[in-house]
């Protein structure tokens, strides 16, 4: 009797030891390979249609050579996918390829995780692209982002109550005022915006003549450009002319149940929009109107980068299917199914794509978009900056807080965390 | 066996019965625990080479300057003040209710156990409609009794109150079966022998009930206590990954989480999760301290 329960401890003991051991070499093994395709693995973060697109065409890539093989693995959304990230870089076990924000990049030099893609990726193969997006791709003179799924901000209006109080399609953000001014006795807001008006604060300072923080690292978040640009939409809020949406997060709320004469939002939001506004509801799209005569608007989405730990031939793989999802056909079919917009100019030439946008005219306020789109200056530290403009923006609506106290306080974080990092 | 005495032999065989929980426990909480005290002193640390350049207390020293987490123990404190008294209030009036019923008895325990075994985020999203300025149930059902409609996600006043009614009504269902199973342990002598003493039902709860359970409203509050002080999930759900209005759902924990995943501080994360450690501890002694002398087992 006793020798049987020693021998049952003993047992218990070894399963315990052997799955350990099992899980330990579970992950080690697969970078011992001898023949066959070699494997390119792609973390990212799309869900729903935008992953059943985003596989449709790693499936047509494996389909249309040999030599490697490309594993997608959904990690959630983009927050889960950098928390991933940051878990595989500890761990070492980062794949070949991943989605991020650009913004990251600067962090990732900065931890050596990233390979820049210079020797992968020839400069000609990148003069199709739209310069816009491979501004962003550029860190230190190294091309460390290829552009993937990218959005732009645009304007949708209501024709039906443009019409309604006789007024054209504005052209310009002075315009959009005078109308908010114009229906609010009615109960209607101007403008409808997301819970944070950070990316059109962005676009405005930017039309107004300075970036939130320019390229050489000088923050100009209480610049006198700044504090006008921030005074124009918080002024609206405070009299009502506009709207954030708070609890609801996305504005597209107000605005399709016609409480609202415009709505700034994203152009990936346009799928959306088709889906659920209500039966009868008309909408229309446009690039972002001008603010002292200039145009601009900021470009958000995800690039893909590559990871060091990759071997040469995965590393190859990785930047042949990145080319392959560069060119015209594929990111054609990309932006179809999805709503990003198409990365190069011969795409958006392109004849089938222009009977595309004929049929969907929605599509069009993007594309136009495109030759003003501009991005945020990246730089290490960049994560904690967005928390803190993301703050100061939420203090001036909840908290009331004047753009002078908010935005003054947000030029002291920043200059902190930029000179803390050591950017400079 | 239990009259063994014990050898070498026994206790060996006791330390392997032992072992393979103890070798998952310090793997998963011992070692974690070690390494972010250690973590907390380094001050010049990159954190995926692992190699630690230099030691001291500036992270606590940070800690101590850093408004966002003044604010950060304020709101817990507030939190844990408001949902852990009310919680156990609630539970055992409720409780005691259930206890007199028989009938549907067991339709209420299910009905006040669900949300229980419902997932944050569900519930979150429930609420976030609940509480919605312009159509939620919440401002219509004041709006019977004459009261103003409340910005109840948006309005830094309203926003920690409203995570807290939220998470008293999540914590109920676990705490009132607890508290069930306390009364049902209650020999009905007492009460016959009070009855006959002549006790009302007032003095009969204020002198059987609640020494009585008094051991499961030590368990519900140091339970409840330790739970609200890592509030978390709840906060990212309902206000949609912020922490709050004006930061007004700003807890230790979120903080921990915002310098971990969001400003790469791991140091100072792993600070703040000391200080949290020794907040808790001390409330915890206090409450031990306590019950050494109030709760009757």
């Amino acid at each position: 009797m006793k020798k049987k329960s020693w021998v049952k401890a003993l047992l218990a003991v070894f399963t315990v030891s052997l799955a350990a051991g099992l899980t330990a070499c579970g992950n080690s093994s697969s970078s011992t390979k001898s023949s066959g395709p070699v494997k390119i693995t792609f973390w990212h973060g799309m869900n729903g249609p935008y992953a059943k697109a985003l596989n449709s065409i790693i499936s047509d890539y494996n389909k249309s050579q040999s030599k490697y093989k490309v594993v997608g693995t959904a990690q959630g959304d983009y927050t889960a996918l950098q928390q991933k990230i940051m878990a595989g870089a500890k761990s070492h076990k980062l794949p070949t390829i991943s989605q991020t924000t650009y913004t990251t990049v600067p962090d990732y030099v900065k931890n050596g995780f990233i390979e820049p893609f210079d020797n992968y990726i020839k400069k000609s193969d990148l003069s199709d692209i739209y310069p816009a997006f491979l501004s962003s791709s550029k860190y230190q003179g190294k091309y460390y982002s290829m552009p993937f799924s990218k959005s732009v901000r645009i304007m949708y209006y209501n024709p039906t109550l443009l019409k309604k109080y006789n007024m054209s399609v504005p052209t310009s953000w002075e315009e959009v005022q005078k109308d908010a001014a114009q229906v609010k006795a009615d109960g209607i807001y101007g403008i409808s915006f997301d819970k944070s008006f950070d990316m059109e604060l962005e676009g405005l300072a930017k039309q107004n003549g300075n970036k939130l923080v320019s390229t050489d690292l000088t923050p100009n978040l209480n610049s006198k450009k700044t504090l006008e640009a921030t005074h124009f939409i918080w002024d609206m809020v405070q009299n009502k002319e506009a709207k954030t949406a708070g609890e609801d997060v996305y504005g597209d709320r107000t605005f399709t149940s016609s409480k609202a004469l415009f709505y700034v939002g994203s152009s990936a939001g346009i799928s959306s929009m088709k889906q659920y506004a209500p039966k009868g509801f008309t909408w229309e799209t446009m690039a972002l109107p001008t603010y002292k005569g200039n145009k601009a608007t900021e470009l958000a989405g995800n690039d893909i980068v590559m990871f060091k730990d990759a071997s040469a031939s995965e590393k190859k793989g990785g930047a042949d299917f990145i080319k392959f999802l560069l060119s015209k056909k594929e990111t054609i079919k990309w932006s179809e199914k999805t709503g990003y917009v198409p990365l190069t100019k011969s795409a958006v030439k392109d004849s089938g794509y222009q009977a595309f946008l004929d049929k969907n005219p929605a599509d069009k306020a993007a594309v136009n978009s495109l030759d003003f789109g501009f991005q945020s200056t990246a730089f290490i530290g960049f994560s904690e900056y967005r928390t803190d403009l993301l703050s100061a923006v939420d203090a001036m609506l909840t908290k009331n807080e004047t753009p002078e106290k908010a935005m003054g306080n947000l030029q002291t974080q920043t200059k902190k965390i930029i000179k803390d990092n050591n950017n400079k | 066996m239990m009259n063994e005495k014990p050898t070498w032999r026994s206790t060996a065989k006791a330390l392997l019965y032992l072992l393979p929980m103890l070798v998952i426990t310090i793997t998963f909480n011992i070692w974690p625990i070690l390494s972010s005290f250690l973590m907390s002193f380094y001050t010049k640390y990159d954190y995926y080479t692992d190699k630690v350049s230099a030691m001291g207390l500036d992270n606590f020293k940070f800690l101590l300057s850093d408004p966002d987490f003044h604010l950060a123990v304020r709101n817990t404190l507030i939190f844990v003040a408001g949902v852990v008294p009310i919680t156990v209030i609630l539970s055992l009036v409720i409780a005691i209710l259930l206890n007199q019923i028989k009938w549907l008895s067991g339709f209420f325990r299910t009905v006040y156990f669900l949300p229980f075994v419902t997932s944050t985020v569900a519930i979150a999203m429930v609420w976030n409609w609940i509480y919605h300025s312009d159509y939620g149930l919440m401002n219509y059902f004041l709006g019977l009794f004459g009261i103003h409609a409340i910005n109840w996600l948006n309005d830094p006043h309203w926003s920690l109150l409203a995570l807290i009614i939220m998470t008293v009504w999540k914590d109920l269902g676990f705490n009132i079966i607890l508290f069930l199973v306390g009364l049902n342990n209650i020999d009905p002598g007492y009460y016959r022998a009070a009855e006959i003493d002549g006790a009302n039902a007032w003095q009969r709860f204020l002198n059987v009930t609640v020494p009585m359970i008094s051991p499961i409203t030590f368990l519900v509050s140091v339970n409840g206590i330790i739970g609200s002080f890592k509030v978390f999930d709840q906060i990212f759900a309902l206000f949609g990954g912020t922490p709050g209005p004006g930061k007004a759902d700003l807890t230790i924990v979120y903080y921990l989480y915002q310098k971990f995943y969001t400003e790469y501080k791991y140091p100072i994360a792993a600070a703040s999760g000391v200080v949290l450690f020794f907040l808790i501890l001390a409330v915890t002694l206090v409450q031990m301290w306590y019950s050494r002398k109030h709760v009757h087992y």
